[in-house]
């Protein structure tokens, strides 16, 4: 009965040209990640279409049937908030993977770590000594107002100086292929367990698939990241007691904080668990208090500590952030790292780079412009239609115009929204998402993808090989958020064997 | 152990005990409900009425164009609205486990979860009306290889004991319930029907999945004092309160990281008192009222332990 054990597939026949799920696939502006411009697939998808177009549609229904039932019964799922009400979803992923050559995934890398490197510089700066905002490189105003600076951790020392320990950094590919970062996410990023997730349910439900590659393994994340943890935990703690707080089943990201605990066998707890006695955090366990050195926080800073910040959070543990600062326990991330990725500092990340690193920046930014800036906002106001529009204090897809997809309707309010709060906003001009072969209506079609790596901090930076790759599922879509009916992919980086087939050009 | 977590294990076990005994006590209600037709007047109504009072639920709304048994079996089963439904204790259990997954083991996680679906699924709901049969089958099924997994999955460590807890208490307070919802049978015994007895005490046999057991050790009819001593005081049968209450003590032991005869907690106590007087029982002997009397005191000390639990452990 169970059709994961028994896919009732018919290898007789190939499929013809007709029947090929390839049938029909037509290539648009955007760069495509399989196919170059009409001449057939880059060099590392050549064996890959050749295996999928053997593949029948029927086969192909049946996987994907196969992908969702494992899901399900894996229970991995997320919670989307509609009207107030909580939906659970289960977490939709397209069976054809994305593939990334090794020679392509080093700059990538390299890029990330660049880049982590000098928002974790910035941080300690923009907290202690303030020397990038004197030097008048980023503007102390859109610093020192911003709704996310902590006024409270200005000269704290935070453990071993770091900052952001976890972050999951968004890149999409310009029409020639350029990785561009679109926006960081330094505070509790997530999807890291999707990535995970895809991996194994790809192996059990398309194994064939992995016969001509060699992938590199993305496995090994939950044990760098509790590395990352106990590199952390306060010098005393001999055999440090970390933990994760979550906010409990209701959260949209549930699943992943009970897979990540699991997979680190650390305790999952929720801030009715935690108390804080004599500025030291202990957990409520049936055999009494006991003590908690590192806290892996899926909480925003607002709810972390009712004393601190906002009064009305029962998430939160009352007096967590004093012990914090009292160097009693250390948590990841830090507080105060929304600063680091607030739309409204992205801008100036490049050059942070070459202020405290003197490098120039290897992955780019997209273009930005600041409605703050009276020549930028009209500039931006007069062609709503051509640019996507964002708030800078939203994440996950929520509250930004998308200009070429918008009504008049919505372009009049977030023209009105502009001109009442311009620093609120940045604008980027539309840019088309890279494209993959994903199975939609019995057959391949492009939809636009984005790439969330995800980068650890602690003794030494690790990216690990891939990441999960959102896919704008509606034809044309390029909102790729899972809140906004997004897919994903799992995502391939091939080892290098010094014989690339990619070597030498996209 | 984090206290919430010993609290949702504890919650996870007992919900998921009750579904199955909820579920087996339909099963068996429809059979008799059949097997009684001939015999009885108006059996339909009085069986399934019964049974909802055994369970402790209010009737369920009548609804034009199903007959009684179809909507109480309806209301049992699969209506959410009914937090002693089968669907609802299995998703009762679900949540509690969905809040502690990283503390079970990842296939406890999907049987539960599996179990959870075939149940939602609209066709094997629709076929109820006709027969039960399939749901609480798959419900049945669906515990016993979550207890399976979890027999061999996850290590035999205090979160286990909490596990057995629940289990093994709601199954003890479940087996007390249904034969004092019978003990009136038990003077009628001799003015009956003699095939009419022996289908009712073999129906509460069935509930307690005892009957095949019961068969093998005792070779002769059903018989009322029989089955009584046998549900209350057989050493070895999984279902008996003996052995529930025995596994109880065991569990706490663990738990409280001492020997079983050491311990000194309020909640041992109790268990242990209780047990002692269930040992020392003349079952046979008892009759209807007296069986009656112990059965209501003994359900009351069940309740006790559950909140000296609370007490001790500082569950929610």
């Amino acid at each position: 009965m169970n059709p994961l054990s028994n896919p009732t597939v018919d290898p007789a026949r190939p499929p013809t040209a007709e029947e090929s799920v390839f049938s029909g696939y037509e290539l648009g502006v955007a760069y495509d990640e399989m196919f170059a411009a009409s001449d057939g697939p880059r060099p590392h998808y050549a064996a890959l279409r050749e295996r999928l177009a053997q593949t029948s549609p029927d086969d192909f229904r049946q996987r994907k049937a196969m992908t969702d039932l494992s899901m399900r019964e894996d229970g991995v799922g997320f919670t989307v908030y509609r009207a107030e009400e909580g939906i659970e979803r289960v977490w939709p992923m397209d069976p054809v993977p994305r593939i990334i050559p090794a020679a392509e995934w080093r700059r990538i890398e390299e890029g990330l770590v660049q880049r982590i490197t000098a928002l974790n510089l910035f941080l300690w700066d923009v907290y202690h000594e303030q020397r990038i905002l004197r030097d008048g490189v980023v503007p102390a105003r859109l610093v020192l107002q911003g709704g996310f600076f902590r006024r409270e951790f200005v000269g704290v020392d935070v453990p071993r100086r770091i900052y952001v320990h976890i972050c999951g950094t968004d890149l999409i590919r310009a029409a020639d292929g350029t990785y561009l970062v679109l926006e960081d996410n330094a505070r509790t990023p997530s999807g890291v367990s999707y990535m995970l997730q895809n991996r194994q349910v790809l192996k059990r439900v398309f194994p064939s698939l992995f016969n001509d590659y060699d992938v590199l393994p993305n496995d090994d994340y939950p044990a760098a990241l509790l590395d990352v943890l106990q590199w952390i935990a306060p010098p005393t703690a001999a055999q440090p007691v970390v933990v994760l707080l979550s906010p409990g089943i209701y959260n949209s990201a549930y699943f992943e904080h009970s897979y990540l605990a699991q997979r680190m066998g650390i305790e999952l707890v929720e801030g009715r668990d935690l108390f804080v006695d004599g500025n030291r955090v202990f957990m409520r366990t049936t055999r009494g208090p006991r003590r908690v050195d590192v806290i892996y926080r899926r909480i925003d800073d607002d709810f972390l500590d009712p004393l601190t910040f906002r009064p009305d959070s029962a998430l939160g543990v009352p007096g967590l952030v004093n012990a914090y600062r009292g160097g009693t326990v250390a948590l990841a991330n830090s507080v105060g790292t929304g600063i680091a990725d607030d739309k409204g500092v992205y801008p100036f990340v490049p050059a942070m780079i070459r202020y405290y690193l003197a490098q120039e920046p290897l992955l780019p930014n997209v273009e930005t412009f600041r409605p703050e800036i009276p020549a930028e906002r009209s500039h931006v106001l007069a062609n709503l239609e051509n640019f996507v529009v964002k708030r800078v204090n939203e994440s996950g897809g929520y509250g930004m115009l998308v200009g070429p997809a918008s009504t008049r309707e919505q372009r009049e309010e977030f023209r009105a929204a502009i001109e009442a709060n311009p620093r609120d906003f940045i604008a980027q001009p539309t840019i088309q998402l890279s494209t993959h072969p994903t199975f939609v209506d019995g057959r391949l079609d492009g939809r636009h993808v984005d790439l969330r790596p995800f980068v650890l901090c602690g003794e030494r930076v690790t990216v690990t090989p891939g990441g999960l790759t959102r896919v704008a599922l509606p034809k044309g879509s390029l909102v790729v958020n899972s809140s906004q009916g997004g897919g994903s992919k799992d995502t391939w980086v091939l080892a290098d064997h010094g014989s690339d087939p990619s070597e030498g050009g996209r | 152990m984090l206290s919430r977590v010993a609290d949702a294990l504890y919650w996870m076990s007992r919900y998921l005990e009750r579904a199955e005994h909820v579920a087996r006590a339909v099963d068996v209600t429809f059979q008799l409900d059949l097997d009684l037709h001939g015999v009885l007047a108006n059996p339909v109504e009085l069986e399934w009425n019964a049974l909802l009072s055994l369970l402790r639920m209010p009737p369920p709304e009548p609804r034009p164009g199903s007959t009684a048994a179809t909507a109480a079996m309806r209301w049992i089963l699969v209506d959410t609205r009914n937090p002693g439904s089968v669907l609802s204790c299995v998703n009762r259990s679900r949540n509690n486990a969905r809040s502690i997954r990283g503390s079970i083991s990842p296939l406890m996680w999907r049987e539960l979860n599996k179990l959870h679906w075939r149940l939602t699924d609209t066709g094997l709901q629709s076929r109820v009306a006709e027969s039960p049969h399939d749901f609480c089958e798959e419900t049945r099924i669906g515990v016993l290889l979550f207890h399976g997994v979890c027999e061999s999955t996850l290590t035999h460590d205090e979160s286990w004991h909490f596990i057995q807890l629940g289990r093994y208490l709601e199954r003890a307070e479940k087996v007390l319930r249904i034969l004092d919802s019978r003990y009136g049978l038990l003077d009628a015994g001799n003015a009956t029907d003699l095939p009419i007895a022996t289908l009712q005490w073999s129906a509460v046999l069935r509930n307690c999945a005892a009957y095949e057991a019961y068969r093998r050790l005792f070779i002769s009819r059903v018989e009322p004092e029989r089955v009584v001593d046998f549900l209350l005081v057989n050493p070895d049968f999984p279902h008996s309160v003996r052995f529930c209450l025995t596994r109880v003590v065991e569990s706490l032991a663990v738990i409280a990281g001492r020997l079983p005869d050491r311990c000194d907690d309020e909640a041992s106590r109790t268990v242990g008192k209780l047990l002692a007087d269930l040992v020392y029982l003349d079952a046979a002997g008892l009759d209807g009222e007296r069986l009656h009397t112990f059965l209501a005191d003994a359900l009351i000390r069940c309740a006790r332990i559950g909140s000296h639990l609370q007490r001790q452990y500082a569950l929610a």
